[in-house]
């Protein structure tokens, strides 16, 4: 009962829910601001996510006839939901070590691509061509960038289950346990090709560009989200922000899990420092600089490049 | 609590370009607004979206020709209200060069209620962001509450 | 590679380099073609203007009680080309480079540039007329000493006629006639009539 309690609050205040969408939409105004600061513009303000948010909160909604009804409801619920429950599972070293001490890799692991599939689900049921397009497009995506993810928590897992004497660990807190023992995974040169995966992986999953392929507003006319709007598309959007803090702090737990001493707030501070700096180099130096991909292009760039890196470590870690 | 929602939401006002057989000519200055950084107009919370029912102020160039008219319609129904129409150019206030021409059904207020006029052959990107402030204020006016 | 870095470096150095309108106040270029102006006092209403207008922006519409006429520009419908500026005679309308063009619908109508421009009667007869210009006038007879401009551009094009016949020896008036509205053209208008019409027949 107590675990339950807890493992609740676990999920409405801190990490997920209230923590995770005050962090992630933080970061998605930094990500504005300092993009714009990127290509010599102001920008708007820190809070325009959440003015996004309260804007649309107030626009009506609009539910195509031929549409799938509760599909078409359903799908941004859907989306949200994955990802308030993933944010549960992500560790805060030095403050909170996860949900479950076995197997929460594996949980994230198939979390990780709800939002995705909401979305698929969303431009199905949209009965909109362009929906279907976009459907089909990040069902493509999703394929392409799966791969790498898939290689690079498994070599993670190999390093940390040989360290341990485990085959492979797949609990997060005994990974943070390890690197903290052992030095951080993102310093190790056998890990070092799985990290560039990983930060490839990210405007990947976070569909920004160059891969916003699914969602182009100039090619598919926002593809999977042309429909909605007003609350379902601010739900999406709050999915999206805690996306945003999902991947990022697995990527923090993943490869720098090192605290600053045993004082909690300034291990937060330190983690968000962390999270901070791999959305700039992952997610907007990326979508400040570049233009958009065709959908093949990127396909094959993820076939290419990602999943070699990660698949360079995987076996780097099997051999040595 | 829905008051400051609605205060709040005139901050983040969606872009959305209809074009009714227009020139490109301004479509080019809205381009400018966004793409050029000394107009910027994602600074007042604006984004161009490219679906309609993302938008909360739509741009409308072009004099309103016979086949462009009942996709135009179309279109601008399918926004989710409320929304602020804005004419952008002479040719949807008043036809402009192109008036009275065979195949132009404009001006565009014979079918649709527009808000704001910013008239230019182009307007200025500095008209247009003028028009956007403009709209922002009859937005706020429309949901009722005071600035 | 490291080329997009460095100039994305360089930026975040620099900077925005955003304009702050519409939050403060922006540049406008000292020829920037913004709204038209016309000035009344010098429009001699010749309808040049409204012939060359490219979007039909300018009406010229004189008043029934023959007091002058209404000069509107619409601004709705002008597309800022300055051709109007170009072909104007006299100078009369320009273009500012006032720009702030947005305004809400209630105010379509009046969004225009609207003067009146009054007649002045004739000096001789007291017909309803548009005066020269000085300037213009001066120009105009630069190579005509003998003209008197100060007199001649309070004349409407026929008394002007009849001046010119008055103060120049070569056309011979009777000094002691008094200037008739007729007399002094209509005689040859008709002679030339007759002579034109007879000539085919023959």
């Amino acid at each position: 009962m107590v675990d339950t309690l807890l493992a609740l609050l676990h999920m409405i205040i801190f990490p997920g829910g209230v923590f995770a969408l005050a962090v992630g939409f933080f970061f998605k105004g930094l990500d504005r601001r300092f993009e714009a600061r990127l290509q010599r513009r102001v920008g708007p303000p820190l809070k325009q996510p959440l003015l996004d948010i309260a804007k649309l909160l107030t626009k009506e909604t609009l539910i195509p006839n031929t549409a799938s009804r509760t599909a078409f409801l359903m799908a941004p619920v859907l989306g949200f939901a994955g990802m308030a429950v993933c944010a549960a599972f992500i560790p805060v070293p030095g403050v909170y070590h996860g949900l479950t001490n076995m197997g929460d890799l594996l949980v994230i692991f198939y979390l990780l691509p709800v939002p995705a599939i909401a979305l698929m689900l969303a431009g199905s049921s949209s009965s909109s061509p362009f929906g279907a397009l976009g459907f089909s497009r990040e069902m493509l995506m999703m394929l392409a960038y799966e791969v790498p993810l898939l290689a690079v928590l498994l070599s993670v897992a190999m390093v940390v289950g040989k360290g341990t004497g485990a085959g492979a660990e797949f609990s997060l807190a005994e990974i943070i346990r390890y690197q903290a023992a052992a030095g951080q995974l993102g310093f190790n040169p056998i890990m070092m090709p799985a990290l560039a995966a990983y930060l490839m992986f990210l405007p990947g999953t976070m569909g920004v560009a160059p891969f916003d392929i699914p969602e182009a507003e100039t090619e598919v006319l926002e593809g999977p989200l042309l429909e909605y709007g007003g609350p379902p598309l601010a739900m999406f959007q709050i999915g999206s922000a805690l996306k945003t803090f999902v991947v990022l702090g697995l990527g923090v737990a993943l490869f720098f899990p090192g605290t600053l001493g045993d004082f909690w707030l300034v291990n937060l501070i330190w983690f968000l420092c962390k999270c901070l700096a791999l959305m700039v180099l992952s997610l907007t130096l990326v979508k400040a600089a570049t233009g958009r991909f065709r959908i093949d292009q990127a396909f094959w760039f993820y076939v290419k490049y990602p999943t070699a890196l990660s698949l360079v470590s995987l076996v780097l870690v099997w051999v040595l | 609590m829905n008051s400051l929602l609605k205060k709040l939401s005139v901050r983040s006002p969606w872009l959305f370009r209809i074009n009714a057989g227009s020139c490109n000519g301004c479509d080019v200055e809205l381009a400018t607004t966004a793409c050029i950084p000394r107009y910027d107009v994602e600074r007042l919370g604006c984004r161009y979206c490219g679906s309609p029912r993302h938008a909360d102020v739509v741009l409308i160039t072009g004099p309103l020709t016979a086949r462009v008219k009942d996709r135009v319609l179309k279109v601008w129904e399918e926004i989710p209200n409320p929304k602020v129409t804005v004419a952008v150019g002479i040719c949807p206030i008043s036809g402009g060069v192109f008036r009275e021409g065979y195949s132009i059904e404009g001006p565009l207020d014979k079918y649709i209620p527009i808000d704001v006029n910013v008239p230019g052959c182009p307007p200025r990107p500095q008209s247009i962001l003028e028009g956007v402030v403009l709209a922002r204020k009859i937005w706020l006016q429309r949901l009722g509450v005071e600035e | 590679m490291a080329g997009f870095l460095k100039v994305l470096f360089h930026n975040v150095l620099d900077g925005p380099s955003t304009d702050p309108f519409p939050l403060g106040e922006t540049f406008t270029p000292q020829r920037f073609r913004g709204k038209v102006v016309v000035d009344p006092d010098i429009c001699m209403g010749c309808g040049i203007c409204r012939h060359v207008c490219a979007a039909g922006a300018i009406s010229i519409s004189p008043r029934p009680d023959q007091s002058g006429y209404d000069f509107t520009v619409w601004h709705n419908s002008c597309c800022l080309c300055a051709q109007c500026r170009h072909y104007c005679p006299v100078g009369a309308i320009t273009l500012t480079n006032d720009w702030h063009n947005a305004h809400p619908q209630e105010e379509k109508y009046n969004w225009v540039e609207r003067k009146f421009v009054p007649y002045v009667p004739c000096a001789d007869c007291g017909t309803p007329m548009r005066p020269l210009p000085l300037s213009i006038a001066r120009r105009i007879y630069l190579n005509n000493p003998d003209i008197n401009v100060e007199r001649i551009i309070t004349l409407c094009p026929k008394c002007r006629q009849v001046e010119d016949a008055r103060t120049h020896s070569s056309c011979a008036w009777p000094a002691a006639a008094k200037p008739g509205k007729t007399a002094g053209e209509g005689a040859p208008a008709k002679a030339d009539a007759t002579a034109g019409d007879a000539a085919p027949k023959e």
